[in-house]
């Protein structure tokens, strides 16, 4: 039903090609590549540990040497450049001789003690000694022991058994972009580390266990607990972000162990965010729901699965019974199954309520009418590196998509300005060429002037609502920004998680929509999780499944506002998913019955579900249950379970079917997954990041308070899975969260001298730790959500800061 | 103590002479090579903080090249020429390569050892000499040798060794 | 004159001397009758019996969790589970052999790196309750600390030849 990007293939002309020879085979050959690089393509295999094909060439393990014919000396395969006429042995005597020696030396300081590492079994050191290696070693001198450091809760480190390949340290500085591993020392005292002690902060840090041919470093959460002949590999998609992550998600027995990349060049080509690798910690974690529970006179009871549903049924008749359908609610979470926002909307529809929603962290709904069939990246994800301009709107990208943040990053490297305008000056790992910092209404008439700016061009543009621009006067970084989106062939604006949180984003949406348009630049949504799932499944509440006409209702904003006597809530926790979670929460509680599909057990720490709820449902994860996911670029993975769903657990398809059963509604006689797809397949849907036409309804600019809140959710609090994963939560990206201001507010405010600081936002309250960050602008302050510490603070508008009482 | 700061600046730690000589070394570059000046920024810094390079320091210089930390910290463990530990006053560096091997160098070695009561890469307690072992720094011809703050003194003997390390303060 | 012969070789009950003199022979000849079991037959340093797991004599177990022996087995008896110490080593939680399942091959021990477990030359064990076939680490250990002498020493004998 989606469309499926077309990949650039560049073949290359005739003339780039020449002819050369590898073990006799004679093979054609483009200019300037490497030996390697050939006989990889034409499947000869040479022995390698430092080379990758997706990082630089250092020829530092000398492991690929090959004999070439009239090369006095053997050559690494890998750094040199093939030439015409080119004999290449890479399987002769004098190959291997030298492949063996070059064994024996790194085998001098790497223990011999496969069976204690971790890496043994899948450990290409390992691999390769078993055909270059001696039996027995003639070294009995002192092997050369390194410490180990710390360096995170996601690494574990056994420097001791490194080879210096430094495929590590090239992935810091290559594709992570912040080069935190390095080579200290030198000849036999180089050692591979931080070199001092500290945490390493990279949101794809995870792909060094992957790269590291040896068991230097290894994931720590899975350290020493599996070994990989025992794991069984599934192929799965990854649920939290709107990139779809190719997964291999290894299970041995019923247990998921791991979660290793499975390679898709259109997508994260080899690599993993660190998100996507360690959140399935949370599907073993003690925290699961196993059992439906009902609560009767406040007992919470655990019942078996037909009494539940039969509860949970009779409960949301009665709602209907007494005070109509419309007074019926469904939330779910963005990181739910296509499946799942198909049969939660059709079970809402059917009994007479289209209030259904999966924008659960946005707030402006005002353009729903004229919204593009579903948030689309505007181009395939692999097109973004082909860009040369790109703005990016309310956008964390690097850590809020981190796999999109590295394809931009690539962009960048092959000479791309990339710009911002953001409410926060968020490290890149690159340089922004020209960025708007400024306060979230700001943002708002930045972009306008971007958009001003680039009138010249497009006159028209301004058409619709000119005494929007009238006033406005672009600054020499707007203008900037207009020029290099306007002068460059391709370029792209990108709005991001926060843009779609923003109290205007629907204004946001039509500027950004303007200067795309003006600067004849792709324009890219991106959605949280699944979120093109929940648009194409239906499950937004002014559209059916794909875009069609349905039964309308509200909006997740309206259904708090205007809170439901009933609500259905599939795999979110509100308070902590909604981005209004106060909000949600006093809809749940002022609710008479709550239907909760739940992964984990409500816990009372961050949530009142407890209370509220009146039915727990045990529901599968990404890893137990069958489902689809629909990424930004818009291309559907369907993927099965990689294991039986936990205890009384069941995949949420099958819940909805059955729910849908008891409620006595027909078309709910799926036998399986494959009906609901059928039922579900509209066919090609032509993608479009465009409005259908520009509602300018909205006022530009609202009354600008003192003191603004910027709330993002961090990179490990978008889900109840990320939420759970031990790992990740320790990590220096999810610290406690901090009230985040720079010094200039602090002064303003008179808070020189405090560390904990109370902070009022609507009705909430919180207490936290003050920060000192120069990244945010003058006249706000940056306060995370998605925490149980924050969730009770108004998400935007006027905030107050006082020093805590006691500090 | 006031609010915590996220990220510290560093670069106050470089005094402004230093600073100065640093952006000598910085023009000597094209502009988005500044990284270029690192070994020079370190010898800077060195010289200002006594002979050694604190953390500290060389996260200073990281940030006054805009450089990634650990790419300084490579280049600082890689040189024998930076120090990374307190040093005496005067640092000798005996070069113990083959040419000087061969000239007995050995004997130069175990008498500043015991002349000093120090070991290789130690520094004496009062903190006037640290000795270290250098490779070779291109004066074979004048074999055995060593390297006394910045200065070489060739064909040396032990008389000769005390002469030098006696004459200084 | 076969008659005859016949005849008085029955008369004189030859055949009963005959048989009684296989008789004598063995009741002169060495005995080679095992009274099992207040008498044992010898046994090889070889012998593969009940499987034990072994420690370094400063009391340390030998199991690295390396789960060779669990992959080697064609019977699928053994059963590890695996975690890392507080000290950082590698080590089982859980390890289980199933006697019913085990055909006492050996492969277990042949492919042991630390020559952790080990078959004792006990034999002599029985069950009296369902599951108790399933031997768990605690009982390997105590299995491998009661023998250990002989362990060691049928080790130390074999060692030539390995």
């Amino acid at each position: 039903m989606t469309t499926k990007p077309q990949p650039k293939t560049a073949e290359p002309p005739p003339s780039d090609l020449i002819a050369i020879e590898i073990n006799g085979r004679s093979m054609q050959a483009r200019k300037g590549s490497m030996v390697i690089q050939v006989a990889d393509a034409a499947g000869i295999y040479i022995p390698r540990f430092c080379y990758h094909h997706k990082l630089s060439i250092v020829a530092n393990c000398r492991m690929c040497l090959v004999e070439i014919e009239r090369a006095p000396k053997p050559m690494p395969a890998c750094a040199t450049p093939v030439a015409a006429g080119m004999k290449v042995f890479t399987h002769s005597e004098a190959a291997r001789y030298s492949q063996k020696a070059v064994m024996e030396f790194l085998l001098i300081n790497h223990p011999l003690d496969c069976p204690i590492c971790d890496q043994g079994g899948e450990c290409p050191l390992q691999d390769l000694a078993l055909g270059y290696g001696k039996d027995v070693s003639r070294y009995a001198e002192n092997k050369r022991v390194v410490a180990d450091l710390d360096i995170g809760p996601l690494i574990a480190t056994d420097m001791t058994r490194c080879i210096h390949c430094t495929r590590c340290v090239r992935f810091g500085q290559e594709i992570a972009g912040i080069m935190e591993l390095g080579a200290t020392g030198r000849g036999e005292h180089m050692e591979i580390g931080t070199f001092i002690e500290r945490s390493v902060s990279s949101e794809l840090s995870g792909n060094v266990i992957d790269l590291c041919p040896v068991g230097a470093l290894t994931s720590k959460p899975f350290r020493f607990t599996a070994r990989a002949w025992e794991l069984i590999s599934h192929d799965a998609v990854s649920p939290h972000d709107c990139v779809g992550s190719n997964l291999n998600v290894q299970v041995r027995g019923r247990r998921v162990m791991r979660v290793l990349p499975r390679e898709n060049e259109a997508i994260n080509e080899c690599w993993l965010s660190d998100r996507d690798r360690y959140s399935y910690e949370a599907v073993n974690s003690d925290e699961r729901l196993q059992v439906p529970m009902i609560r009767i006179n406040d007992r919470w009871t655990e019942v078996d699965w037909s009494t539940a549903l039969e509860f949970a049924a009779s409960g949301l008749a009665r709602v209907i019974d007494q005070h109509g359908a419309d007074q019926l609610g469904a939330l779910a979470a963005p990181g739910s199954t296509l499946e799942e926002f198909y049969l939660l909307q059709k079970l809402m529809r059917s009994l007479g309520s289209g209030n259904v929603d999966h924008r659960l962290r946005q707030v402006d709904f005002s353009d729903d009418d004229v919204a593009p069939v579903y948030p689309w990246l505007g181009q395939s994800i692999a097109d973004l590196e082909n860009l040369e301009a790109v703005l990016l709107v309310g956008s964390y990208l690097r850590k809020d998509q981190p796999i999109l943040g590295h394809r931009v990053r690539k962009a960048q490297l092959q000479g791309a300005q990339v710009m911002a305008i953001n409410p926060v000056d968020y490290d890149f790992t690159y340089k922004l060429a020209h960025a708007v910092i400024t306060n979230p209404l700001e943002m708002v008439k930045s972009l306008a002037r971007v958009a001003k700016a680039l009138s010249a061009r497009k006159p028209g543009i301004l058409a619709q609502k000119p005494e929007w621009f009238s006033a406005l006067e672009p600054n020499p970084a707007e203008r900037a920004i207009a020029e290099v989106l306007a002068g460059k062939d391709r370029s792209g604006v990108l709005l991001g998680n926060y843009a779609a949180s923003h109290p205007q984003a629907a204004v946001i949406r039509v500027l950004a929509e303007l200067v795309a348009e003006a600067a004849d630049a792709t324009l890219g949504q991106l959605a949280e999780g699944n979120g093109v799932g929940g648009w194409l499944g239906g499950c937004v509440p002014h559209r059916g499944p794909a875009g069609t006409a349905a039964l309308s209702g509200r909006t997740t904003q309206a259904m708090i506002d205007e809170p439901r006597r009933g609500f259905v809530v599939l795999g979110a926790e509100p308070e902590l998913d909604c981005l209004d979670g106060a909000g949600a929460r006093r809809a749940m509680e002022a609710a008479e019955f709550v239907v909760m599909l739940a992964v984990f057990k409500p816990s009372s720490a961050t949530t009142r579900a407890l209370e509220y709820a009146d039915v727990l449902l045990p529901l599968a994860p990404f890893t137990e249950t069958e489902g689809t996911f629909v990424n930004c670029e818009g291309r559907a993975q369907s993927f099965a379970n990689a294991t039986r769903p936990l205890g009384e657990a069941r995949p949420g398809w099958k819940i909805l079917r059955v729910l849908g059963n008891h409620l006595g509604q027909s078309g709910f006689d799926y036998v399986s997954i494959d009906d609901v797809r059928a039922e579900l397949d509209r066919g090609q849907i032509a993608p479009s990041g465009r409005l259908k036409h520009r509602a300018l309804a909205q006022r530009l600019s609202g009354e600008r308070p003192a003191l603004a809140r910027i709330t993002e959710v961090p990179l490990y609090a978008v889900d109840s899975c990320v939420r759970r994963a031990p790992g990740l939560q320790r990590t220096t990206d999810n610290p406690p969260p901090p009230v985040r201001m720079n010094a200039r507010q602090i002064e303003a405010l008179g808070l020189d001298d405090a560390q904990q600081v109370t902070v009022r936002a609507g009705e909430g309250e919180a207490t936290l730790p003050l920060l000192v960050d120069p990244r945010v602008p003058d006249g706000c302050v940056w306060v995370p959500g998605g925490y149980p510490q924050t969730f009770a603070l108004a998400p935007h508008g006027a905030t107050s800061v006082i020093k805590a009482a006691g500090a | 103590m006031t609010a915590q700061t996220s990220p510290v600046s560093s670069i106050d730690l470089i005094s402004p002479d230093s600073r100065a000589r640093i952006d000598d070394s910085i023009a000597k570059y094209p502009p988005e090579r500044k990284q270029a000046a690192v070994m020079a920024a370190l010898l800077i810094v060195q010289e200002q903080n006594g002979g050694w390079l604190s953390t500290e320091l060389m996260d200073a210089v990281a940030e006054y090249l805009e450089m990634p930390p650990i790419a300084v910290y490579e280049v600082a463990t890689f040189y024998t020429l930076y120090d990374l530990e307190p040093v005496g006053r005067h640092k000798v560096y005996v070069c113990t390569n083959i040419a000087c091997m061969l000239c007995g160098c050995q004997v130069i070695v175990d008498h500043l050892q015991k002349k000093l009561g120090i070991e290789l890469g130690e520094t004496t307690a009062d903190r006037k000499f640290t000795i270290k072992e250098a490779e070779c720094l291109a004066a074979c011809g004048g074999a055995p040798m060593f390297m006394v703050d910045g200065v070489y003194y060739e064909n040396l003997t032990p008389a000769k060794v005390d002469e030098i390390l006696d004459s200084l303060e | 004159m076969n008659v005859i012969k016949r005849y008085l070789q029955s008369f004189l009950l030859f055949e009963l001397l005959q048989g009684l003199m296989v008789t004598g022979r063995h009741l002169f000849a060495r005995k080679i009758t095992v009274q099992y079991p207040e008498e044992c037959t010898p046994l090889s340093p070889r012998f593969r019996g009940l499987h034990a797991l072994r420690r370094y004599p400063n009391g340390e177990e030998r199991c690295i969790a390396c789960k060779l022996c669990e992959a080697i087995c064609p019977a699928l008896a053994i059963t590890i589970e695996s975690q890392e110490r507080a000290d950082g080593t590698r080590r089982t939680t859980l390890y289980d052999i199933d006697l019913f399942k085990c055909i006492y091959c050996g492969f277990c021990e042949e492919s042991c790196p630390v020559d952790a477990i080990v078959e004792t030359r006990f034999f002599e064990f029985h069950f009296e309750n369902r599951g108790e076939n399933i031997i768990t680490k605690q009982q390997l250990l105590t299995v491998g600390d009661k023998f250990e002498k002989q362990i060691a020493a049928d080790r130390a004998a074999d060692a030539r030849y390995r």
